[in-house]
């Protein structure tokens, strides 16, 4: 039970008014003489049962009355789940909002996403609770916005869904400073979300320091969740996986390979209509669907041989969910792949230069030239996909341009100097070299993703076949990727905006490492951050909604998709866009695919420590999350005052009786 | 005829000179002195005819049918119902609760108008007329006497007495009872606040002793009502403990106590054929009284 007016319950002692009037009443006997005490002392000595208990029960509804009355005139909520101390009118109001596309999820009756219904919930409780300042921060940008009333969150576009995920610890962090550069009094954070783990990222580290930073705060903040865990069973998600074009004997082909997964998991066979749309023209493929998860590999749509770039669509039928009812891509010739070698030891710069001269697919042209270290200022890093850098960290200029070309979204994978100089690259240096006598296998890699990830048939990378050495220290923070036994990092990759930077502790020179002898695990690696770097390259750029990845959207236009996004926001809505003479698809984030969602004890150890009350609503719930109940008091205590009175009335004389 | 000519406080006459049209009658055979108006269970020489007996040796021969004799030639003596004078005994209880009126009149007084008109009555018409006060003994006692003088001292008895001390109106009444000579009439006025099972055991006694026995039950109304608003505390009128009670609570239970108490008393009064008359003491006596002897005149006594 919470209160509009929670002052006026210090008026409840009150409710003993009964009780004091009756004491004083007690206290104001009169005396008679009486003469027919017989009777008097017989009824004393009888069972006092009911005659007490009516008493008790005309006092106890007394009491009833003045707290009906009290309670009805301090404005009570219904939804217990608020807490007491809800009533207090807060300071300031922060909506921290998930637009991400599992927001988009309908409710059993299919009126009204969770988004929608979160956003509408949102505006009636926090318009009923009052606040000074109302604060928007939504999952786009994690910026906090003032809003003038909460009215607000059901006309502004950047309260409408989009294709990109969210990262609630980021938008948490920006409450914690908004709150913190504000000084902002009393504080009530709404966090209006489905609890999908992509979003959430319950393992980051972030959690901690936010709960100690909102421990800190002296003023009070108050979380409340509204949360919207269902899933949604028969949901079904569309995302096309790869995309090529290649010459056939009539002309050209498009191969599509693409995957439908079910979030329910179920086994139930289902026939579900694929349509894909290829620059405007239509197509369609009915695909039997049994499991969870169904992969279309390579499905060939014809295409005219002059048709060598484009755009395509594939959708299906509508379902739970809208947002991941369709997909987005652009083909167009792949871009040649050139990779630029930068090695002081020969050693180790043939094997490099071979792993990135040669192709995987004769359609793919790839090639390799190893540079000198001063050379590098005449290399056109516009065409440029992978750097691979075998020499002492580059310093001063040459930092800087390799810093650019990251930035644009190349790829560099360093390997260390023979000998490592005090140099670092982005925070990171090499130390020393610890040389092994016997060979060192590596102990454990990521097989789930990047370079090192599994192959497309399943089956792992052989990494643990390598062996190592030689191999030199690393110091400064990088996720590893491959670690070797005894704990040292073989591989990392250093944090950036886009593109990549790794950094490999060995060589392939035979002496070093079996990378080169080998060879698959090197091939693979340097093949794969070269298609991962040539991506950016090409005139055409699959792009993950709400990371531009070094794209200026600017100059956007919008080709298909999302009718209601504004240009500036086109990067957060899936769509074609045409950049200059460039072809861009926003799809929305993989990790939105099959999303759990977070358990509730989970959640609730998120926010350990802190106040936190939390409520279970559900998509298209029409039914307000509070609402004033007054009447239901005012009501009681005319109740009360009914029965109280007729529990006063005295009782009906036996006819004949005493008279 | 009556020498007394004091104004007396409980009497009115207006009241006593309406209600001299209505004789006082015994419901059963009384045992006078002196001729009256009333059965005797003795044989007599009113008008009234009562048997035939045969003739035995020293009855008077005046009273011998003659005419019997002549149709059966045999001695057969005519004989007649006596009417007699009774003896009426006022017991007035006199104990603490008899002073409590809430209204203009306490219980005392009332009884002192009922008694003093009952006794104008009954030596209107020639009874013997006689006054015990009891509370916790036999307080004044004044024996039955038809002279005209004698109702001066009962008045006066009357005037006189104060309502104190406790009741013991059961032992009192098993005294009177041997004390006062057999087949009178015993006119009890009292608030009977007793037992009513201890009571029975008096009114049979007083029946073994063939009296007629009369009762005026005299109850205030604010006993029966019990409207109090307010706690209240009750002082015994009797020197018992006092008592706290809260009205609203403990009402319910004293009327249940005062309506079996009441119920128990009519049972014991049917069982004892005791003329058992209860009185609010806001009623107007004269209508008590005329009640009274127009419901003796019905069942006026068989011998």
């Amino acid at each position: 039970m919470s209160f509009l007016q929670p002052m006026l319950l210090a008026a409840l002692p009150l409710v003993a008014l009964p009780i004091i009037i009756h004491l004083i009443n007690q206290r104001r006997y009169q005396t008679i003489r009486w003469a027919a005490m017989m009777f008097l002392l017989a009824a004393n000595r009888m069972s006092r049962g009911y005659a007490r208990l009516r008493q008790w029960l005309i006092m106890a509804f007394r009491m009833a009355v003045i707290a009906g009355l009290v309670f009805a005139i301090s404005r009570p909520l219904a939804g217990g789940w608020l807490g007491l101390a809800a009533g207090n009118r807060a300071d300031t109001t922060i909506v921290v909002l998930d637009r991400s596309p599992s927001m988009q999820q309908a409710g059993a009756s299919g009126v009204g996403s969770k988004l929608e219904t979160g956003r509408r919930q949102l505006v009636r409780t926090l318009e009923t609770l009052g606040s000074a300042h109302w604060v928007l921060i939504e999952s786009s940008t994690n910026r906090p916005r003032e809003l003038e009333s909460p009215a607000a969150l059901l006309t502004a576009p950047s309260a409408e869904p989009i294709s990109a995920s969210s990262d609630l610890p980021a938008m948490l962090l920006a409450a914690r400073d908004y709150i913190r550069a504000n000084k902002s009094g009393r504080t009530e954070i709404w966090i209006c979300s489905d609890l999908r783990e992509n979003d959430w990222n319950a393992e980051s580290g972030r959690w901690q320091s936010l709960r100690d930073s909102f421990l800190e705060f002296s003023q009070g903040v108050r979380f409340h969740l509204l949360a919207y865990p269902q899933t949604a069973p028969d949901n079904l998600a569309v995302r096309v996986t790869d995309v090529r074009r290649q010459q056939a004997a009539e002309g050209a082909e498009l191969l599509v390979s693409l995957r439908l997964s079910r979030e329910g998991g179920s086994e139930a066979r289902e026939s579900i209509p694929v349509h894909f749309e290829i620059d405007g023209a239509r197509s369609e493929l009915t695909i039997e669907m049994t499991g969870p998860t169904f992969e279309l590999k390579d499905h060939r749509i014809p295409l005219e041989r002059s048709h060598v770039r484009g755009w395509g669509k594939v959708s299906i039928p509508a379902d739970a969910n809208p947002a991941d009812n369709d997909d987005w891509f652009v083909f167009d010739e792949p871009a040649p792949r050139r990779a630029i070698v930068v090695a002081e030891d020969p050693l180790a710069a043939r094997p490099l230069q071979l792993a990135a001269a040669i192709a995987p697919d004769s359609l793919v042209k790839c090639s390799a030239e190893v540079v000198a270290t001063e050379a590098l200022a005449a290399v056109e890093w516009e065409q440029v996909a992978l750097l691979l850098w075998q020499a002492p960290l580059p310093d001063a200029d040459t930092a800087k341009r390799i810093a650019g070309f990251i930035e644009r979204g190349g790829q560099v994978i360093f390997f260390p100097p023979r000998n490592p100089g005090p140099a670092g690259f982005q925070g990171i240096q090499w130390t020393a070299w610890t040389d092994r006598s016997e060979d060192v296998p590596v102990e454990s890699w990521r097989g789930d993703q990047d370079l090192l990830a599994q192959t497309q048939s399943g089956g792992p990378l052989p990494v643990g076949q390598l062996q190592v050495r030689k191999y030199c220290g690393l110091s400064g923070e990088l996720t590893a990727l491959a670690t070797l036994r005894g704990g040292a990092t073989l591989l990392g990759r250093v944090t950036t905006s886009a593109g990549g930077a790794y950094f490999c502790a060995t060589t392939p020179a035979v002496g070093d490492s079996s990378l080169a002898t080998n060879g698959v695990v090197l091939y693979v690696l340097v093949q794969r951050a070269l298609a991962q770097g040539a991506k950016v390259l090409g005139n055409t750029r699959e792009l993950t909604a709400g990371d531009p990845a070094g794209e200026d959207p600017a100059g956007w236009k919008r080709l298909t998709g999302a009718e209601e996004a504004l240009s500036t926001d086109y990067p957060l809505h899936r769509g074609i866009y045409r950049s200059a003479d460039r072809l861009l698809a926003v799809s929305r984030a993989p990790a939105e695919d099959l999303a759990p969602v977070l358990a509730d004890g989970r959640v609730a150890g998120l926010f350990r420590g802190l106040d936190l009350t939390r409520i279970d609503d559900r998509a298209g719930n029409l039914s307000a999350l509070i609402q004033e109940i007054w009447r239901l008091f005012m009501l009681a205590m005319m109740v009360a005052m009914v029965v109280e009175a007729g529990l006063c009335l005295p009782r009906r004389r036996q006819p004949g009786g005493t008279s | 005829m009556f020498p007394d000519r004091r104004q007396r406080s409980f009497l009115d006459p207006g009241v006593l000179s309406r209600l001299a049209g209505f004789p006082l009658f015994a419901r059963r055979p009384m045992l006078g002195t002196v001729s009256g108006r009333h059965p005797s269970p003795h044989r007599g020489s009113s008008v009234e005819f009562a048997e035939y007996r045969k003739y035995v040796p020293g009855d008077d021969l005046r009273q011998l049918d003659w005419r019997a004799y002549g149709r059966s030639d045999r001695f057969f003596v005519k004989e007649f119902e006596a009417d007699t004078n009774l003896r009426c005994c006022l017991v007035l209880d006199t104990s603490g609760s008899m002073e409590f009126g809430s209204h203009r009149v306490s219980k005392i007084e009332y009884a002192r108008r009922i008694a003093g008109a009952i006794a104008h009555i009954a030596l209107q018409q020639g009874d013997a007329v006689g006054l015990s006060c009891v509370a916790r003994g036999v307080v004044r006692n004044i024996p039955p006497r038809r002279n005209p003088a004698h109702l001066t001292s009962v008045y006066d008895i009357l005037e006189q007495t104060q309502a104190k001390g406790e009741t013991q109106l059961v032992p009192v009444l098993h005294e009177l009872s041997e004390t006062i000579r057999q087949r009178a009439l015993c006119i009890i006025l009292s608030d009977l606040f007793v037992e009513p099972e201890l009571l029975r055991g008096c009114f049979q006694h007083l029946r073994f002793r063939r009296h007629d026995v009369a009762v005026f039950h005299l109850l205030d109304p604010r006993e029966l009502s019990f409207d109090f608003r307010r706690p209240m505390r009750f002082l015994d009128m009797e020197g018992g403990p006092a008592l706290f009670a809260e009205p609203n609570e403990i009402a319910e239970r004293y009327h249940k106590a005062l309506g079996g108490y009441l119920d128990e008393l009519r049972q014991v009064v049917l069982e004892s054929a005791v003329d058992y008359h209860r009185v609010s003491i806001d009623d107007d006596y004269e209508q008590v009284l005329m009640r009274f002897l127009v419901g003796r005149a019905r069942s006026k006594g068989a011998r």
